[in-house]
This record gives structure tokens, C-alpha cells and sequence, in this order.
């Protein structure tokens, strides 16, 4: 086997039609062959004998010695001793003379050297030595054969001639160095074609070709009747023997022109036993003529004329067999390019169609039974049939487990190397199971070129006949390599079609089961492509009332919309201009559409498109819902601190009393006493004036409590305001004062200098202070009076930001429980609902803050918040 | 000779006033301490003293001049009074218990109670001063 390449066929041995193992073994088939040189010689021996014009010892031809040139050209050196022993049982045999005298076994030992000096002479002068087929091969066996080898070894045999029949040397040398030129130029080609082409004509020449070989073979015959009759009616004919010879020109020249050296060969050798048989006959235009001048003359001519025909027969055969070669390879070719020409731009809903007719015109051109495209899969890990082709009347192509069936082939595909074989016989020993699997498939020769494009296997290409076996070319194989390729590239071009079909496909999916409205942007703001819901709603007022669809400008949209009035419209333009310019990484904004209350809620955001071209896709959902809920769920937060407002002044009702007491206990004394004050005479005028102005402090004073309560208690939405948190905590402080009062509890104020400000909403953030002061005072019921002290306590941090410390020394949080006190009804009061701190939490939360508390080092604990400065504004 | 004793200023102010319509001295005080402090330990005969106050509250101050034997008449003023202060209260020897506000009858009814409870004690006391004496 040869060494195997890469991407080369892997040749398995035997390839060569001419060197064809028969099923026998070598031993046999040698055996054999030695037999059939022994008959040979024996009957080349015994036609020989017959071939003289008798007195003349001397054949016309000497069958003998070409018989065995023919075998040893067609033979391996290191056999040669083979057939050369087995020709001396025939030569013994064969001649009478040679019978137990020491001449005829001289006599075998110079036709065995004249059969060795023409097969080394040619071998070494040729490449093929049993091959006639070109201009070169044809000289080498001329030269070597049909000149070197008679002309030398017709020394010894004239020598021997004349030394044991006492016959002129000269003589004998001139009439044997010609006998064996002729019998060597009309033999050796003759039996060498026959055998090695002989078989492969008989099975598959035309009916034509069969016609016209039978026609050359005829009109030989025809000829020399007719030569015949003009020698005995015209002395034009008799003049000259070359006349009617030259009469059989026309046939020799059909052979050379139409059969080729083989044919030629065989043309000349009928021509010299029709010539001889008439001669020795004594007919015929020699026979006129002395004999052995005749022979002598008879030999020079063919010979002469022999020689430039074969030679004419190799050329026009070469020529014909390149030509041809020319004509296949054009076709093939012609083949390939519109092969390759028909799957550019081919679209994929078209490929399968155009697998299956090139796989169908490329087994016809080849003449194949069946060509399979299989497809290697990744997932599967094996090789599934994609498109198959058979010939008429041939089994379609079983579906079986490639990886398992053909464990030594698919390795090899796999490496990107061609694996053929012309025959089962040459699978080698390794390959025992693939043998199995062709043999129960009735194939009887493969190949199969692995589909390679980007460096990967995708599959292979097999190319079948179960009919006869063939053989694969290294060319023909190289050219199916190429039609893998174009194969390979067709598959790759159709799995990223398919792949990007499916990506379309999922990508169509996923848009259109989305809720949300989405539309693709180019750059300019151009529409590409929308989703069914985008068309939907776009149908249905769309975005700010502008219906816009594919290539409709969505930029221009928001425009339009912003000139109408719609005040989202002009944002969202400016928002998308600048994803589009890539200023922004993104953009959103809700808006509401329709009538307040009953309208819709819809969001828009905006995102980039990555890619080369830019863009962006704009999804626009419906948020009303969300909105609801969300607006729901405010609305829960603000009734719940209401509520929880409420119930705290009900805690606060025994404070608030007394704090309403005071003025009013003020107003009614002064009051009183300006009555009596009056009855005096005279009354004392200033000190009524004194105690009217008392009294309308004291109302004042009042009415500022209810004002606070009222505030407090106010139900209503969040109102951002600058608040100074001074004033603030000052503010809740008087609320509870009175409170602390009856509880004796002293409030202490640790205030920050500067009243640090707070963008927030008044009444949360009081209700902040206040649930924290008063969570402070319900701590300390049970502790000692003189422990009763909540100190309050405001900074400004770094962040920037306020914190605010609300220290109780009552009996501190149970440890673990740090954050638990934030959740919603967590309490550990027998009273109350544990939704103060929870509210607390939430209030802080909503400003941006956090919240917390700890255990103070001595005693109680310490809750602290802290909620972000209002950021001035530059004005 | 009564006293005022109010955390409140403009509840002392209209007190003030009103007991002096009445004919009376008043002397007005901000807090216990400040009574302590700053009284003429003999003069007064009647105490118009405010129950709820930082620091010191009335009934503290009420039980502090009973322990050091100045047992001076006290009406207690407050704003949110209950049963059971008003009880311990008078157990303590309170004239009256007014919940703020009041009239000015009622005020000086019992300051005028007070006066005469106050008044009482020092003829009840003058004999025994002289039986100590003699």
C-alpha cells in the first residue's frame, strides 16, 4: 500500500486493472501461467515448423522466442527463471530435431537468451515494458525487441547452425536475424495486448467496434483472393511482388488507424501467415521468384512496412487516448463549473432540489449505481443519509448506523481523507466490518471523499456501483474532490441559512409574543421593523396619537405629537435623538394618554442597538394597570398613616386637653378679673388693656394648637417642601410636651447649630419624630422617674445628610431584635397595632434615608434616621 | 397673702389678676423650686399650687411643706385631673381640687376657704404656743 497523504486517496493495492488479483492463489496463478508459456511454446514451436518454404530449415516466423519475450516483458525479473524452465519441457517436445541432441538444447539456450536480451533491453529503455500505448513505449520494444535482441543473439544461433549443419554462417545469421525481427514485431504486440486487454474489449466493446474488427479481419482475405486471381491473369502483377503486397497496405493501415498497436500487431501477423501459407504453397507472387530470396524479400517488406505502422498505431493511439482523456476531463469540467455555478446564490428552499439532480447528473456522468450525500452530525455523532441518488432499478440506499458499520472508514472521513477501493478484496484486514456491511449491501466498489468547508467535517460524498467493480483514479478522484468541495461549501452556506432561518424564526417569536409594542430604529430614526403588537397599537392611536408603522419616522412622530401639544412627545424625542447619537445609554418616561382617571398609562424606554449600523428598539407597554396598583397602594400607605396619625393623637388626647387648658385657664382668668377690674371706680384702664392683650395671646396660643393638630391630622398627598429640621423636631416636641408632662418625662434638645434642610413632606416627617419620641416615652413607663429622659439630638453627616438621634434610658430593645422592630404589627406593647416604627421605616425609605436602632451602653436604646439635605439650587 | 404656683406664665398672669381684683396679695411663682426658694417662709395663708409641672410636680411639693411642718392651705389647680389624684389630694389636706378652667367664684370660694382654714389654725395654734409657753 502506499504511503497514505493527506487529502490523497488512500490507495489500497492492486489498483492497477493490469495487475489484478484473480481470487486464486499466487502460487496457483503462477503455476498456471508457467503452464500456459510450456503449451505456448510447444504450439509456437509446432506452427513454426510448418511456416517454411520447404527445402528451407529456416522458418518465416519463429514463434518461440517471442512467446517467450512476450512473457518475461509481461513478468517480473525475479520470475523469469519460471517460465524460461517450464518453455524447455515444450521446447524438447515441440521440436523433433532438438530430441536428445546437444544442438537442440543449443538451440533453446539462444532463444532464451534472444527473449532475455530483448525484455532487459527494453525494460531498461521504458517505463512500462508491457505497454505499446505511446510513441516512446512503442520505439523502446522496437529498438529493444524487434532490432538489439535478434540482431545479437543471431551470432550464437547462426553459429550454432553453422557448426553442426555445417550451413554458411553468414547465411543463417542474415535469414534468422530477419525471421526473428518479423516474428518479434507481428508476436509480442499481438500477445501482450491480447492478454492484457484482450478480455476488456471482448466484455465491453460496441457492436460497431465488433462489426469492424470482423470487417478488418475479412478483408484480408478478400484481398489476397483478388491478388491472387490478377498474379495468374495479369504479368503487371507478376512483374513485381511488391504490387500485390502494397494491395494489402490499405487493411494494415485501417488496423493501425482504428485498433491501434494490438491490432495492428495482430494485422500484420495475418498478413505474414497468409502470405506464408500461399508461399509454401506454391502460390503467390513470391513464388515466382527464387525461395529463399523470396523469404528473404518478404520479411524486409513487412518488416519495413510493419515497423512505421505500429509505430503510426502507438501515436494515434497516444493521441486518441489523450485526446479522449481531453474530452473527459472538458466534460467533467464543464461539469464542475456549471456544478458550482448552480448553487451560488441559490436560495436555501431551493438546495435540496439541486442536491438531488447534481447528485443524480453526476452518478449518470460517471456511470455510478448509487451516490449518497451524508451529513455529519455533531449532536449525534454520526453520519446521516441527506440526499441519495440510485440508478435505475438499484436499491435505494439502507439507513443504517454509519459509526457502527464502518468503524475503520469514518475515522479516515473524519481526517479529511478520500477512502476508495475498486474491489471488496482490497479492504485491508483492519477494515473486516466494512467488508461485511458492502457485502450484504452488494456493493462491489466504493469511495467516499469527506465534505470539508471552514475546517470542518460536514459530511461525505459516497460513490457506489453494486453491477461491476471500478476503479478510481487518482485524477478522478482529485476531480470528486472538487465536487465535494462545492458540496461542502453548498451544505455550509445551507446550515447558516438554516441557522439564521431559525434565528428569524425564534426572533419573530419572541417579538411577537411580547406585551409590550416593539420597533426597531435605524440611526435616522426610520422604522425597520415592528412587532404584531406595536402594528396593533398602532392602529389603535399608537404612540402620543401617531400612527406609525414600518418606515414611518419615528422621530418625526414625537415631533408631530410635540407641536400638538403633547408634552411627553417633545422629551421622548429629544431622549431617543440622543440613544440614537449615542449621548445616552437609554431612556424611559411613563405618561398618562387619554382623559385624567379613565386614560391609560403607557411606558416608553428606549434602548441602543448594538451593532455597526446603530439604531435602537423602542418598546412601548401599557402600564396602566401597574400604575393602578401602584397609585392603590399609595393611596393604602397614606390611610394607613392617617390612621395611624388618628389613633396616635387618641394617645395623645390627656396632653392635648391639658395643652388646650392652659390658655384656656389663662383667658378665663384675665377675662374674669378685667370684669372686676371694670367694676372698680374708677376702672383701671391699663390693667384691662394689659389683660386683653394677655388674652388674645392666650387665644392665639390656642388656636395654634388646634392648627398643629389639624396639620398633623391633614389627609392628603406627599408635598415636597425645604424644612428646617430644627423647627421641625422643635415643632413635635411642644405636640408631646404635655404628654411628657403627665408621664414626667424630661425632653432634652441637642440640636445642630445651622438648622440643617431637608427637601421632604411635612407631615410624614413629623409623624416620623413623633411616632420615634413617643415609641422613646412608652419605653420608659416602667423605669424610675428621675431615669424618665428622652434626649433629642440633630447633626449634619458627611454624605451630606441630617441625622437624628432620639435616645430613650427605658428598658432597650430584647437583644436579636434590632430589626425586627421595623416590621409592620411587630410590638411588644399590650396596646397599639406595631405599625408606628413600621410607618416610620417607610417614611424614611420613601425620602431616600435609612433607618435603625441600638442598645445604648448604660441604659435604653437609641433610634436614629437620617434623611439626605435638600441639594441647593443655583439660582 | 396668697401664692400662685403655675408653670404657666399667662395662667399666672390672669391668676394673679384675678386674686387681686379680689382684694388679695399675690405673689406668683414658675415652679416648686422657685417657691422654695424664693418665699417668705411666714406669709402665706393660702397656696394656689398647679398640679402638672416640670421637675417638682404640686402634689410632691404639697407633701414636702406637710413633712416640714408648714402646713399652709392649698388649692390645687390642674388641667387634666383624675379621681385618684383629686383623693390623694385631699387625703394630703387640700382646701379644693379645680380642673383648669375654672370660674372665678369657684377659685375664690376656695381661696377664701383657705384663708380661713389658714386663719383658724394660727388661733388654734397661738393657745398651744401658749400653753408651750407657760
Amino acid at each position: 500500500m502506499e504511503a497514505v497523504k493527506s487529502r490523497r486517496l488512500s490507495l489500497l493495492p492492486g489498483r492497477q486493472v493490469t495487475a489484478r488479483p484473480s481470487a486464486l492463489p499466487p502460487a496457483v496463478q503462477i503455476v498456471g501461467a508457467a503452464v500456459l508459456v510450456a503449451v505456448a511454446y510447444y504450439l509456437g514451436a509446432r506452427i513454426g515448423e510448418q511456416l517454411r518454404f520447404l527445402p528451407v530449415t529456416t522458418s518465416v516466423l519463429w514463434p518461440p522466442n517471442a512467446i517467450l519475450t512476450a512473457a518475461l516483458l509481461l513478468t517480473r525479473p525475479r520470475r523469469w527463471w519460471i517460465y524460461l524452465l517450464a518453455a524447455l519441457p515444450a521446447h524438447v517436445l515441440g521440436l523433433p530435431a532438438a530430441r536428445a541432441s546437444s544442438f537442440g538444447l543449443a538451440l533453446f539456450v539462444t532463444n532464451c537468451s534472444e527473449a532475455l536480451i530483448a525484455a532487459i533491453a527494453v525494460r531498461s529503455l521504458t517505463d512500462a515494458p508491457g505497454r505499446f500505448d505511446t510513441l516512446r513505449r512503442m520505439a523502446a520494444f522496437i529498438i529493444g525487441a524487434v532490432l538489439v535482441a535478434p540482431f545479437v543473439s543471431s551470432f550464437a544461433d547462426a553459429a550454432l547452425v553453422a557448426g553442426f549443419k555445417g550451413e554458411p554462417y553468414w547465411l543463417v545469421w542474415r535469414t534468422r536475424f530477419f525471421s526473428n525481427m518479423l516474428t518479434e514485431l507481428t508476436l509480442v504486440p499481438a500477445i501482450v495486448v491480447a492478454i492484457t486487454h484482450g478480455r476488456q474489449w471482448l466484455q465491453h466493446a460496441s457492436l460497431r467496434r465488433r462489426l469492424e474488427a470482423v470487417g478488418l479481419a475479412v478483408v484480408p482475405f478478400g484481398m489476397w483472393t483478388l491478388v491472387m486471381l490478377a498474379v495468374e491473369h495479369s504479368s503487371a502483377f507478376r512483374a513485381s511482388p511488391g504490387v500485390p503486397l502494397a494491395l494489402l497496405l490499405p487493411a494494415l493501415s485501417w488496423a493501425a488507424v482504428r485498433f491501434g498497436p494490438g491490432g495492428t500487431s495482430v494485422s500484420l501477423l495475418t498478413t505474414v501467415l497468409l502470405v506464408v501459407w500461399s508461399g509454401s504453397h506454391g502460390n503467390g507472387p513470391f513464388s515466382t521468384i527464387q525461395l529463399a530470396e523470396g523469404v528473404l524479400a518478404l520479411q524486409i517488406f513487412l518488416t519495413a512496412v510493419g515497423i512505421p505502422l505500429l509505430l503510426l498505431a502507438a501515436v494515434i493511439d497516444e493521441r486518441q487516448r489523450a485526446q479522449q482523456a481531453l474530452q473527459e476531463r472538458l466534460r467533467f469540467e464543464e461539469l464542475l463549473s456549471r456544478l458550482s455555478g448552480a448553487f451560488v446564490h441559490l436560495p436555501a428552499h431551493a438546495m435540496d432540489a439541486a442536491f438531488e439532480s447534481w447528485l443524480r447528473q453526476l452518478g449518470e456522468f460517471l456511470g455510478l449505481d448509487r451516490v449518497t450525500l451524508y451529513r455529519f452530525s455533531r449532536e449525534l455523532g454520526e453520519f446521516l443519509v441527506a440526499y441519495a441518488w440510485s440508478a435505475p432499478g438499484v436499491a435505494p440506499v439502507s439507513r443504517v448506523s454509519v459509526i457502527r458499520d464502518f468503524p475503520w472508514l469514518v475515522p479516515q472521513i473524519l481526517r479529511e481523507q478520500p477512502v476508495g477501493f475498486s474491489r471488496l478484496e482490497e479492504l485491508p484486514a483492519e477494515a473486516m466490518r466494512e467488508a461485511e456491511t458492502f457485502r450484504r449491501r452488494g456493493v462491489r466498489s466504493n469511495l467516499a471523499i469527506p465534505l470539508v468547508a471552514g475546517g470542518r467535517v460536514l459530511g461525505s460524498l459516497a460513490f457506489v456501483t453494486v453491477a461491476s467493480e471500478r476503479d478510481w483514479p487518482d485524477e478522478l478522484v482529485q476531480r470528486l474532490q472538487l465536487v465535494g468541495e462545492v458540496f461542502a461549501n453548498a451544505l455550509a452556506q445551507k446550515e447558516a441559512e438554516d441557522a439564521l432561518r431559525s434565528s428569524e424564526v425564534m426572533k419573530s417569536a419572541i417579538l411577537a409574543s411580547l406585551a409590550s409594542g416593539v420597533a426597531v430604529l435605524d440611526r435616522h430614526g426610520r422604522i425597520v421593523e415592528v412587532n404584531d403588537h406595536w402594528a396593533r397599537s398602532a392602529r389603535e392611536g399608537g404612540v402620543f396619537g401617531a400612527e406609525v408603522g414600518v418606515d414611518g419616522s419615528f422621530l418625526g412622530a414625537c415631533w408631530k405629537a410635540a407641536l400638538d401639544g403633547v408634552p411627553v412627545a417633545r422629551e421622548a424625542m429629544i431622549g431617543t435623538e440622543a440613544v440614537l447619537n449615542g449621548s445616552r445609554t437609554g431612556f424611559a418616561l411613563e405618561y398618562a394618554s387619554g382623559s385624567p382617571g379613565a386614560g391609560r398609562w403607557l411606558a416608553l424606554s428606549v434602548v441602543p442597538l448594538k451593532g455597526p449600523d446603530g439604531g435602537a428598539v423602542v418598546s412601548h407597554t401599557d402600564v396602566t394597570e401597574r400604575k393602578h396598583a401602584e397609585m392603590e397602594a399609595q393611596r393604602s400607605r397614606q390611610e394607613l398613616a392617617h390612621f395611624t396619625r388618628v389613633s396616635t393623637m387618641g394617645e395623645l388626647t390627656a396632653s392635648l386637653a391639658h395643652e388646650l387648658n392652659q390658655p384656656l385657664t389663662g383667658i378665663l382668668a384675665n377675662a374674669q378679673a378685667a370684669q372686676r377690674f371694670l367694676d372698680a371706680r374708677p376702672p383701671d384702664i391699663g390693667e384691662i388693656r394689659a389683660i386683653l392683650s394677655d388674652i388674645v395671646d392666650d387665644d392665639k396660643r390656642a388656636g395654634e394648637v388646634i392648627q398643629r393638630l389639624r396639620e398633623f391630622l391633614r389627609k392628603g398627598e406627599a408635598e415636597l417642601s425645604l424644612l428646617d429640621i430644627n423647627v421641625l423636631v422643635r415643632d413635635v416636641v411642644k405636640l408631646v410636651t404635655s404628654d411628657a408632662l403627665i408621664r414626667n418625662i424630661t425632653i432634652r434638645l441637642d440640636l445642630a447649630a445651622e438648622g440643617p434642610t431637608v427637601s421632604a413632606d411635612r407631615v410624614q416627617l413629623q409623624q416620623l419624630v413623633l411616632n420615634l419620641l413617643l415609641n422613646a416615652m412608652e419605653a420608659m413607663t416602667e423605669c424610675d422617674r428621675e431615669h424618665r429622659r428622652v434626649v433629642v439630638r440633630t447633626r449634619l453627616t458627611e454624605s451630606p445628610a441630617v441625622h437624628v438621634e432620639i435616645e430613650d434610658a427605658g428598658s432597650g430593645l430584647r437583644s436579636g431584635t434590632e430589626d425586627l422592630v421595623f416590621e409592620p404589627f411587630y410590638t411588644t406593647k399590650h396596646s397599639g397595632m406595631g405599625m408606628g416604627l413600621s410607618i416610620a421605616r417607610s417614611i424614611v425609605e420613601a425620602h431616600g434615608g435609612a433607618i435603625w436602632a441600638v442598645n445604648n451602653a448604660s441604659r435604653g436604646s437609641t433610634f436614629h434616621f437620617t434623611v439626605p439635605l435638600a441639594r441647593v439650587k443655583a439660582s | 397673702m396668697v401664692c400662685v404656683v403655675d408653670d404657666d406664665m399667662s395662667v399666672r398672669r390672669g391668676l394673679e389678676r384675678l386674686l387681686r381684683s379680689a382684694g388679695y396679695l399675690v405673689t406668683t411663682f414658675g415652679s416648686a423650686r422657685e417657691f422654695l426658694d424664693r418665699r417668705d417662709p411666714a406669709s402665706p395663708r393660702c397656696l394656689v399650687l398647679d398640679i402638672r409641672m416640670p421637675g417638682q410636680n404640686g402634689l410632691d411639693l404639697q407633701q414636702a411643706l406637710v413633712a416640714s411642718g408648714q402646713e399652709i392651705p392649698v388649692v390645687f389647680i390642674t388641667g387634666n385631673g383624675d379621681i385618684p389624684m383629686a383623693v390623694r389630694a385631699m387625703k394630703a389636706g387640700a382646701v379644693d381640687f379645680l380642673a383648669k378652667p375654672f370660674d372665678d367664684k369657684e377659685l375664690l370660694d376656695a381661696v377664701r376657704e383657705a384663708i380661713d382654714r389658714s386663719d383658724r389654725a394660727r388661733q388654734s395654734v397661738a393657745p398651744r404656743r401658749q400653753i408651750a409657753g407657760s
